[in-house]
């Protein structure tokens, strides 16, 4: 049997809860749209931090999008605590799109 | 939540506040469209006229205006990261404007010419420039400066002379005092406040919007920095050009400067359009397309008309143009393009946002189907081709049906945004 990691299992799961998550103009989720850059949970405190970016600093959604992912992330099992960082080191750019999400997007 | 600088929510004023203007921008839509239906038979002749006054205002301070303001305490205080310096100085300028312009515009259509029109102009007027000093002290706050940011300051300085000017001139006609000629400081008060106000805060935020909603990134501001100095340096030509009638020279200096702020403005439009990452764009876009075929037009129109000597009446007839296609034109479909994008995004950010995460949400863009958007595109944009027409070639037949269709135009604009603003999660 293959021994798998409980800190891995969870971040999988609070990636794939993140496809959930979508940008109210263009109802792209977070994941494809390329703007989660890291996921990591500590099982001792089982705390999930999120460091995530937006596709502008002057985003006007950006609270709504930190407090969804919040949201959702706080559902996933295992998780007591959600930490949700904001980074604009480095911007976002276009090339962070996923092909799925090109093609959502009409490319 | 550990550092989140992107915690913008916090900047922007209640949405009371802003429904308030849009809803007042409405009510004024509504007025001008019926007027304009009741009256298209009569559009022709000199502008200077009761009518003509009366219509222009009603557009410009009932509908375009309102409208203007409240985007302006929407976006103002979210671009730049920094609350409005006071909302309760916002409501008494919201309130003292909304019980104002009406009796201005009705003075103003009737030419009443004793106390009350100069009065209520006073009134509208002490309203904007509350509002003005209410939006410079937001942005003297402001973290970071940006293009956009320098567009919207020039276009409360030339709002600030435009209403300035207007007061002078109501007052004037009600006892003449003024040295100059009324009617050329009537064409310097209406610049500053197209080309100045309404053209510059359109090119400024347009490019934030057009950024925005389209998720273009990388574009240069080249030309948008270009659009910016060549338009400000054609108004230093033509305000003083126009209101001391200094002649050709002046005047061709300022078309000249005109013409290279308009081209630049469409050259940094495109550009930011030819960088999107949604390649499948919606009915809102294809207003702002055609706002920018109509500034294209009223520049041309403009600056024959600047350059031209011709006397007879078809000139009166291209100054009538000139005004529609800028003003409800140009004007008019960037803000029917883009209330059709901001209100379904405020509606989705105060109802449905708290939804995210917990339960499925639609997108802001589908709090409205596009069929009854659709619509109201073609019958407006048929209107006002129709208008400008019927009004070039002096059919009055065809302005009627021109401005029937803008009336139907409109309603359906007020009813897809009630739909919009009815809509709960």
């Amino acid at each position: 049997m293959i021994a798998v990691d409980p800190a891995v299992s969870v971040e999988q799961a609070a990636r794939d809860a993140l496809f959930e998550v979508h940008d109210p103009e263009t109802d792209l989720n977070l994941v494809d749209l390329g703007l989660i850059y890291r996921v990591s949970y500590r099982p001792e405190t089982r705390r999930l931090e999120v460091l995530m970016t937006l596709t502008t600093p002057a985003c006007p959604a950006g609270d709504v999008i930190v407090e969804g992912v919040q949201r959702r992330l706080s559902l996933v099992p295992e998780v007591d605590d959600v930490a949700v960082e904001i980074t604009f080191e480095p911007h976002w750019t276009p090339e962070r799109i996923s092909s799925g999400g090109r093609a959502f997007l009409g490319w | 939540m550990v550092a989140a600088p992107g915690s913008f929510a916090r900047y922007a004023p209640s949405f009371r506040l802003i429904k308030a203007h849009f809803g007042l921008g409405m009510v004024g839509l509504l007025a001008f469209s019926a007027a304009l239906a009741l009256r298209a038979r009569d559009l022709d002749g000199f502008f200077f006229q009761p009518l003509l006054l009366g219509l222009v205002h009603l557009c410009v301070l009932g509908w375009l205006m309102p409208v203007a303001l409240g985007a302006m305490h929407q976006l103002v205080p979210v671009v730049f990261e920094t609350p409005v310096r006071s909302e309760r100085l916002a409501w008494v300028a919201f309130a003292l404007y909304a019980v104002s312009v009406p009796v201005f515009i009705i003075g103003m259509w009737t030419l009443a010419l004793g106390w009350i029109l100069p009065v209520a102009a006073t009134g509208a007027a002490t309203a904007i420039w509350l509002y003005v000093g209410n939006l410079v002290a937001t942005l003297a706050r402001a973290p970071r400066r940006s293009l956009t940011g320098l567009y919207v300051i020039a276009a409360l300085g030339w709002l600030l002379l435009a209403v300035t000017l207007g007061v002078l001139l109501a007052w004037n006609l009600h006892r003449p005092y003024l040295p100059l000629f009324h009617i050329a400081l009537l064409r310097a008060h209406a610049h500053a406040a197209g080309l100045g106000f309404f053209g510059l805060l359109i090119m400024g935020v347009a490019y934030r919007l057009l950024e925005m909603f389209l998720l273009s990134h990388g574009a240069s501001e080249r030309a948008g920095r270009l659009a910016l100095v060549a338009t400000n340096l054609a108004l230093l030509a033509l305000v003083p050009a126009l209101a001391f009638q200094l002649g050709t020279p002046a005047l061709a200096l300022a078309v000249a400067a005109a013409a290279v702020g308009v081209a630049s403005f469409i050259w940094q439009a495109v550009a930011i359009f030819r960088r999107r990452m949604r390649r499948s764009v919606d009915i809102a876009w294809g207003h702002t397309a055609g706002a920018l075929v109509y500034l294209a037009l009223a520049a041309a129109v403009g600056a024959g008309l600047a350059l031209g000597s011709a006397r007879e009446p078809w000139v009166d007839r291209f100054h009538l143009a000139y005004g529609l296609l800028a003003l409800v034109g140009f004007a008019g479909s960037v803000v029917v393009g883009q209330l059709y994008k901001i209100v379904p995004f405020l509606v989705w950010l105060h109802r449905f946002a708290p939804y995210v995460g917990i339960k499925q949400v639609p997108a802001a863009a589908d709090l409205l189907a596009e069929r009854p958007k659709e619509v109201q595109f073609v019958l407006m944009h048929v209107g006002v081709i129709a208008l400008v027409a019927g009004v070039v070639v002096d059919v009055a037949p065809l302005r009627v049906a021109g401005a029937a269709a803008f009336v139907a135009s409109s309603l359906l604009f007020v009813r897809n945004l009630g739909v919009v603003l009815a809509r709960q999660p």
